[in-house]
C-alpha cells in the first residue's frame, strides 16, 4: 500500500487543486442555472437595443450629419452588457459562493485546509475558479459581438476589448466580495445575504446618491457599480483598474487570514487589521492617479488630435476654479465636454469647484463663472463647451491655435437591422447547448477511471 | 499525567507528544489539560462516551481548532501551526466530501496531490473494499461506503500520524474487522493511527493503548493490561476499567 516514510513536505503540484476548483465550481447547478438565465436576458436586450439602434439609423440615413452620432458601442454594446451586468450583480454571488460554500457546510473545508497547501494558495485557485466561471457565463454576452457583426454590424476592437475588460473586473470584484462573505459565514446562505448586501446596496446606493455632493458624493464612489462607468465611456482609467486590482487583492488577503478553521478570532481580527489599512491606502493612492486612455473609435473623451498635441505641449500648470455645484447640469456638461479632456491632455491641470448647493438658488452673480489660470495670464467664461474654452486657453498660452485636419471626423455606422431571429439562438439554440455541457458535464468519460479498476485484477 | 504514560514517556519510540492541550467552550472546559504521547506505528484508542471530548482534542492537536493552551511536540521538537500538517492527517467524522464528485475523482485528486502512484492507489482501493463504489458520486454512497472513502483517503495522505474520529461508525462487525486488519497492516509499516472511538468493544479489538476521557478529563492513559492493574481488575473488559474509573 504506502510506505510508512516520514513526510517530507515538498510542494505540492498546483494542477490537482486548480483542476478540483474548476470542476467542482463546473459541478453546481447556480453555474448553468445562471447561464441559461443569461441567454434570453442578454438576447431581449440585444434585440432591444438592435430595434432602437436601426430606428435612429433610419433616421440618419435621411438626415446624413446625424450619422456620425452612431456609435456601436453606445447603441448596442452598453446596453447590452448592461444587462449581463444585473445578472452578475444579482445571480453572480450565487455561483462564486459554491466554490467554498459547500466545501464549509460539507466538512470538505477540514480536509482540504489539511493538504500541501498554503492558505493563500486555495484562496488564489478559487479566485481563479471564480473567473473562469465568469468567463462561461459571459459566453452569451460575448455571442452578441459575433451575431452583430454577422449582421453587418461594426465593432471598434479596442473599446469593445475595454467594455469586456471593465465587465471581467467587475465580475472579480464580485466574485471576490463573494468569497469573502463565504470565509465569513458558516452556511453558504449566510454568505448569500451577505454578498447581496454588498452587490445591491452599492447599487442603491449608486442611483440614490448620484448626483449628490459632499459625503453622499463620496459614498456614491464606493458603489460597485462605478467600477463600470469609466469602461462604458470608453476609457480605461489606470487609477480605477489598480482601485480595483488594490480592493480584489485586499479582500483576497482577508480571505485567507479568515479562512483557517483553527485561528482564534481574535488574531483573525488582528490580522486583519493591517489587510483592511493596506488596502484603503492602496485605494486612496489609486484615486490620485489621474492616467487614462481614450480607447473610443470617436474619440469622445478626447478633443481633435490636432488639439490633443498642442495641449500636451503647455508644460505650464493650468488652473481652474469652477464656480458651480457639482449637482448643476453645466458642471456635468464642463466635467465630460472639458476638464475630463483637459486632465487627459495636458500635463499639469489642477480643478477646484468652489460652488456649493446653496449657491444653485442664483443668490451670487458670480456663479457659474469658471476661471482659467495658465502661467500668469487669466481669463473668466462660462461657456461649457470647447468651441469657447480651447481658442481661451490658447490665447493664455500666447498660441496659435491647430488647424483642422480634414477627413478626421467619425463616420458613425448607421444600419438598418432586424435581430428579431437572434432569439432562436438566445432562447434556443444557446440554452440548449448549454443544456448538453451541463449533462456532459455530469457524466464524465468513464475511461478515465481505469487506472484505479486496474488494481483489483 | 498518569503512571502509564510517564513510562510510555520514557520509550526511546516516541514520536508524537500532546502537552496540556486545553479548550474551553464559555465557562465549559471540553478539553482540560490533556498530555500523553504515542510512538511510531502504535494505534492509539480516545476512548469515551459522547461529549467525553474526543473530538475536541483530535481538532485541538492538529489545529483545527484553536487551543486556549498546550502545545503538540513531534521527535522533541514543538511543531508550529504551519507545520501540523505535514506531521499529522486527520479525519473529521461526519464529513460528505464533495458530494457531486464521483468517488474516483475525489481518490485521483488526493493521489495526484500527494504524487502517489497508479498502483498505490489500486492497492488503497482494493485494500478498503471501494471498488463498488467508484462510479458513484458521493452523494450517492452508504455511510459505510463514506466511511470507506475517508479512510481510503487517509491511507493516501503520507503524514507519519494518522488521526480519525469513529472510523467504525456505519460499519458492521465483518467491516469492522476488515478495516482493523488495514489499520493494523499499516501500523505494522510505522505509521502511528490516534483514533477516537465511543466503541469500547471496538477499541479494545484494534488499540495498542487506550486514553480514557470523561467530561473533558484524562482518566487514565496505557494498555489494557496497565488499565487493569490500575483498577485492579485483572480480567477485566476496556468497559469496566471505564467504569471503575469514571
Amino acid at each position: 500500500m504506502r510506505s510508512p516514510k516520514v513526510y517530507s513536505a515538498a510542494p505540492a503540484s498546483l494542477h490537482p487543486l486548480l483542476w478540483k476548483e474548476l470542476t467542482e465550481i463546473l459541478s453546481g447547478r447556480a453555474l448553468w442555472i445562471m447561464l441559461l438565465l443569461v441567454c434570453p436576458l442578454v438576447g431581449y436586450s440585444f434585440v432591444q437595443a438592435v430595434s432602437l439602434y436601426s430606428e435612429a439609423s433610419a433616421a440618419a440615413l435621411q438626415s446624413p450629419a446625424s450619422s456620425t452620432s452612431l456609435s456601436p458601442l453606445d447603441g448596442i454594446l452598453v446596453p447590452t452588457f448592461g444587462s449581463f451586468y444585473v445578472a452578475v450583480t444579482l445571480l453572480f454571488p450565487f455561483v462564486a459562493i459554491r466554490a467554498l460554500g459547500q466545501e464549509k457546510e460539507s466538512g470538505s473545508l477540514r480536509l482540504l485546509v489539511q493538504l500541501p497547501y498554503r492558505t493563500s494558495t486555495i484562496i488564489l485557485t478559487k479566485l481563479a475558479a471564480v473567473l473562469a466561471a465568469w468567463a462561461l457565463v459571459s459566453i452569451p454576452t460575448l455571442s452578441v459581438l459575433g451575431i452583430w457583426v454577422l449582421l453587418g454590424g461594426h465593432l471598434g476592437p479596442l473599446e469593445t476589448l475595454n467594455l469586456v475588460f471593465g465587465h471581467a473586473l467587475y465580475g472579480l470584484l464580485v466574485g471576490t466580495v463573494a468569497l469573502f462573505s463565504t470565509t465569513l459565514s458558516d452556511s453558504a446562505a449566510t454568505a448569500a445575504i451577505i454578498a447581496l448586501a454588498v452587490t445591491i446596496g452599492s447599487w442603491v446606493l449608486d442611483f440614490t446618491l448620484a448626483g449628490r455632493s459632499g459625503w453622499s458624493a463620496w459614498l456614491a464612489e464606493l458603489s460597485l457599480t462605478q467600477t463600470l462607468r469609466n469602461f462604458e465611456q470608453g476609457l480605461l482609467s489606470a487609477g480605477l483598474v489598480l482601485g480595483i486590482s488594490a480592493v480584489v487583492c485586499g479582500l483576497a488577503t482577508l480571505s485567507t487570514v479568515w479562512l483557517p478553521p483553527g485561528t482564534a478570532m481574535r488574531v483573525k481580527l488582528v490580522r486583519s487589521v493591517p489587510c483592511v489599512l493596506i488596502t484603503i491606502a492602496a485605494l486612496a493612492a489609486a484615486t490620485q492617479i489621474r492616467k487614462s486612455f481614450d480607447l473610443t473609435e470617436d474619440r469622445r473623451n478626447s478633443f481633435p488630435s490636432a488639439d490633443q498635441q498642442l495641449l500636451a505641449t503647455l508644460q505650464l500648470p493650468l488652473i481652474i476654479t469652477v464656480k458651480l455645484a457639482p449637482e448643476d447640469p453645466r458642471y456635468i456638461d464642463l466635467q465630460r465636454n472639458v476638464l475630463g479632456k483637459l486632465e487627459r491632455a495636458m500635463p499639469n491641470v489642477s480643478v477646484e469647484v468652489v460652488g456649493g448647493r446653496q449657491d444653485l438658488a442664483g443668490n451670487s452673480d458670480t456663479y457659474g463663472e469658471i476661471q482659467y489660470v495658465y502661467g500668469n495670464r487669466s481669463d473668466v467664461s462660462r461657456s461649457t463647451s470647447p468651441r469657447e474654452i480651447l481658442p481661451l486657453l490658447y490665447a493664455l498660452a500666447g498660441t496659435q491655435p491647430p488647424p483642422a485636419v480634414p477627413g478626421a471626423e467619425y463616420p458613425g455606422y448607421p444600419l438598418v437591422v432586424s435581430a428579431e431571429a437572434t432569439l432562436f439562438w438566445f432562447c434556443g439554440g444557446l440554452p440548449l447547448l448549454i443544456a448538453l455541457a451541463w449533462w456532459r458535464s455530469r457524466h464524465p468519460p468513464r475511461t478515465k477511471f481505469l487506472e484505479f479498476e486496474g488494481g483489483q485484477r | 499525567m498518569t503512571v502509564a504514560d510517564s513510562a510510555h514517556r520514557g520509550n526511546s519510540g516516541e514520536a508524537l507528544r500532546a502537552v496540556n492541550l486545553a479548550k474551553r467552550y464559555g465557562d465549559e472546559a471540553a478539553v482540560a489539560g490533556i498530555t500523553f504521547s504515542t510512538c511510531a506505528g502504535e494505534v492509539l484508542g480516545i476512548v469515551g462516551p459522547n461529549g467525553a471530548g474526543k473530538t475536541t482534542l483530535l481538532e485541538a492537536l492538529v489545529g483545527l481548532i484553536a487551543a486556549d493552551s498546550g502545545s503538540v511536540i513531534w521527535r522533541g521538537e514543538q511543531l508550529q501551526e504551519s507545520s501540523k500538517k505535514e506531521v499529522m492527517f486527520y479525519l473529521p467524522d461526519g464529513v460528505r466530501l464533495y458530494q457531486d464528485r464521483l468517488t474516483a475523482e475525489i481518490l485521483s485528486f488526493v493521489a495526484s496531490v500527494y504524487r502517489r502512484s497508479a498502483r498505490d492507489v489500486a492497492r488503497t482501493i482494493t485494500a478498503v473494499g471501494l471498488v463498488p463504489a467508484l462510479q458513484k458520486r458521493v452523494r450517492e454512497l452508504s455511510k459505510g461506503y463514506n466511511r470507506r472513502l475517508l479512510l481510503a483517503v487517509g491511507l493516501l495522505t503520507p503524514q507519519p500520524v494518522l488521526l480519525m474520529d469513529e472510523p467504525f461508525d456505519g460499519f458492521d462487525l465483518r467491516q469492522i474487522r476488515s478495516i482493523i486488519d488495514v489499520i493494523r497492516g499499516e501500523a505494522a509499516k510505522g505509521r502511528t493511527f490516534i483514533l477516537a472511538i465511543h466503541q469500547l468493544a471496538d477499541a479494545e479489538r484494534v488499540c495498542d493503548r487506550f486514553l480514557l476521557l470523561s467530561g473533558g478529563r484524562l482518566r487514565a492513559i496505557g494498555t489494557l493490561e496497565e488499565l487493569r492493574a490500575e483498577v485492579a481488575l485483572p480480567a477485566g473488559s476496556l468497559e469496566e476499567i471505564f467504569l471503575a474509573l469514571t
